[in-house]
């Protein structure tokens, strides 16, 4: 197993005539990712890489069973291409742009949700599950070298951060089992702690490995999680930004969401909470293989 | 982006809801003639994109024929947001009841919170009186509806007539929420006189700064521009070039940051400041193709008086080419006239065209470029090592 995308899953490209589209299209097919479909109003019948270009989501899955879809669509589009693609009956939506507007994120969220879809995202560069799929760009050209495979689940709320403890884990001599890059924005489809349920109940995974940010109530659901003994799987923590509280609130640093404001949301609030909790802190990317070790035995 | 007062409520006003009567004044003058014009008690309130000024005396409240005296004292004052430049004048509400009521975000749902104990701040009421604090999420899809709104009061409180409108307006201004694309908006006190009129009195907006672009009606950010040169021209860089900003906070470190990809960025950060390190600036850009606003965060930092080093350190990319990111240092080193042997520079930058980053950086001369495989906290100790030996040997220089 892995989680959301395996060998049977079957992709669907959002706006796979556009640049970002095209070529992380052509990157999948080479890792042997089934893309089905792609999309893109007004163009249905040509080929992008050979794959049919459909005018609709609908369309598309009535013509290939597509479940998974991908969507590179401008940010003012991108509320309906979600909505689009969960009303279709797709069960996984990635939404790689990034700093969608409030309302719109919100609104797409609900969407999904209401028709259980499952939304990775925004500003997310995929997900892998070594060997078997991936939907987005992540990995890039090499995945094989940054995504060996493995039974560590990784769940990061940066894309960047996703590769650098696959290969921090590749060097202490594990692997990815899926390795989700779940969104920088504020806002995202699903939460950290649904993503680590969803690794408790996969028999491929053993452990996970959580990358959280100042801002957003991600890590403290976590926290709550283990406390509540509803994840009985070790959890490593790498979290960053600590910096940031020697300096003015409001400032923004990386991410959207890791803007410092409130107290509770900052680096070193998390970290606490989730030691408290019996999660595994990593201050550095080095530690996470002993954080592992020390746990799995 | 907050909205100052006179634009919220302007906007306020083109909606129909009901804002009480007032004006921008941007002399003590003008603001003694609205005043008369309005007779009997105003606000005047300082122009400033922030709440909370009740305190620090930028809202007072006097006698028409007061006005241009005390406004006189209000302009040129100097606050955390600059100096006082305008002033609102706004006629006296006369006011029985004060509500209070704000829509905001949560991770990922939309949220109310209501109170009947309006008129003070809401973390005064928090911290005395939680149980008269209403709080509840709005399902974005089906939006809040007035009958849903007009249960919710009667949870806080509020019966009769007053509910009634309450509510009505609750669920009207929900709707001005969603078509401002407002990240926030507070109106407190929402005030009650003794006719039973209601008079949004306190108006606060901060609009979504990722949807400004859809919203051609409202102004430019008001002096929004920070004061440091080299933070404006990365801002300058990013308007010119839209899509995947450059950030560029400059800090009173010495070690200049160009880090990328959030996360990366945020981690190297705080691994320097446990080494000892003390970064002139923290940045964050998206690692696309094009080098322009690469090259303004290296303009900044080469031309920041106090950095003594750069560290390039990007997570490993998945998708962009590296040798941009050494073009762009190419560039900057060369216009900027950079001498390498006495600002060191060290490069950590794995991925696609590596190869072609690695010879172009060899030309530039004096560069480190760390072997692939260095992780990132070795990336930061060397930095910080670099950097130490600089400002030992610009020392010992001094000295001697």
């Amino acid at each position: 197993m892995s989680i959301l995308i395996d060998k049977s899953t079957r992709v669907v490209v959002q706006g796979i005539t556009g640049n970002q589209g095209r070529y992380d299209t052509r990157l999948a097919l080479d890792y042997g990712v089934n893309i089905v479909a792609g999309v893109t109003p007004g163009r249905g019948g040509e080929e992008v890489e050979g794959v049919p270009v459909f005018d609709t989501v609908a369309a598309a899955v009535a013509g290939t069973d597509a479940n998974a879809a991908v969507l590179y669509v401008p940010v003012n589009g991108v509320c309906d291409a979600v909505t689009e693609a969960a009303e279709a009956g797709i069960g996984v939506i990635l939404a790689t742009t990034e700093n969608v507007p409030r309302h719109d994120a919100v609104r797409a969220v609900a969407a999904a949700r209401q028709a259980d879809a499952w939304l990775v995202g925004f500003n997310t560069n995929g997900v892998i599950s070594p060997g078997k799929c991936k939907i987005g760009g992540i990995g890039g050209d090499n995945p094989d070298a940054l995504y060996p495979a493995g039974r560590i689940g990784v769940v990061s709320r940066s894309g960047g951060m996703s590769a650098e403890i696959s290969m921090a884990l590749n060097a202490a001599g594990h692997g990815v089992s899926t390795a989700v890059s779940m969104g920088g924005d504020r806002t995202t489809g699903r939460s950290m702690f649904e993503y680590l349920e969803l690794f408790e109940a996969d028999d491929e995974t053993d452990a996970m490995v959580i990358y959280g940010e100042p801002g957003t109530g991600n890590e403290a659901e976590v926290a709550a999680a283990l406390r509540a003994n509803r994840l009985r799987k070790p959890v490593v923590a790498l979290v960053a930004g600590r910096f940031q509280e020697n300096h003015p609130k409001g400032v923004s640093f990386g991410h959207v969401a890791a803007m410092i404001g409130d107290d509770a949301d900052s680096a070193s609030a998390k970290i606490r909470l989730l030691k408290e909790s019996g999660a595994e802190i990593a201050s550095s990317l080095e530690e996470i293989g002993k954080a592992l070790d020390r746990r799995l035995g | 982006m907050k909205l100052t007062e006179d634009i919220a409520k302007n906007l306020m006003r083109r909606a129909n809801l009901p804002v009480p009567d007032g004006a921008p004044a941007e002399t003590a003058a003008q603001a003694g003639e609205l005043a008369a014009g309005y007779g009997g008690t105003v606000a005047l309130k300082a122009l400033l994109p922030t709440g909370r000024r009740g305190k620090s005396g930028l809202v007072r409240l006097v006698e028409a024929s007061e006005a241009q005296a005390v406004s006189s004292e209000m302009f040129g004052q100097q606050t955390e947001h600059g100096p006082v430049e305008r002033v609102y004048v706004e006629r006296g509400a006369q006011i029985e009841e004060e509500f209070y009521l704000a829509f905001s975000f949560a991770d990922r749902m939309p949220m109310l919170t209501i109170s009947t104990a309006g008129g003070v701040e809401i973390e005064q009421v928090h911290s005395t009186t939680p149980e008269r604090i209403v709080t509840i999420a709005i399902d974005p899809l089906k939006g809040l509806r007035p009958w849903e709104a007009i249960d919710l009061w009667s949870r806080a409180g509020l019966s009769g007539r007053p509910l009634a409108d309450v509510g009505r307006l609750t669920a009207r201004l929900w709707r001005a929420f969603v078509d401002l694309d407002a990240e926030m908006m507070e109106i407190n006190p929402l005030a009650l006189d003794k006719n039973g009129r209601l008079s949004m009195v306190g108006t606060m907006i901060e609009i979504d700064d990722g949807a400004l672009g859809r919203h051609p009606e409202l102004p430019d950010a008001p002096s929004q521009q920070p004061d440091n040169p080299r933070e404006r021209m990365v801002n300058e860089a990013n308007r010119a070039n839209p899509g995947g900003d450059a950030r560029y906070v400059e800090l009173d470190g010495d070690i200049g940051l160009l880090v990328a990809g959030g996360g990366a960025g945020l981690l190297q950060h705080d691994m320097i400041v446990d080494l000892g390190g003390r970064p002139a600036n923290h940045s964050d850009i998206s690692p696309a193709p094009g080098t322009v606003k690469t090259e303004a965060v290296l303009d900044a930092v080469f031309t920041n008086p106090r950095a003594r080093s750069l560290l390039i350190g990007y997570n490993h990319l998945q998708m962009a080419p590296v040798d941009k990111v050494v073009e762009a240092l190419a560039n900057a080193v060369r216009h900027n006239k950079v001498d390498t042997s006495r600002f060191p520079i060290i490069l950590r930058l794995f991925g696609p065209r590596e190869a072609e980053a690695r010879a172009l950086a060899a030309e530039i001369g004096g560069v480190t470029y760390l072997p692939p495989g260095t992780s990132l906290l070795e990336g930061a100790r060397a930095i910080v090592e670099a950097t130490r030996k600089v400002t030992a040997e610009k020392e010992e220089g001094a000295a001697t």
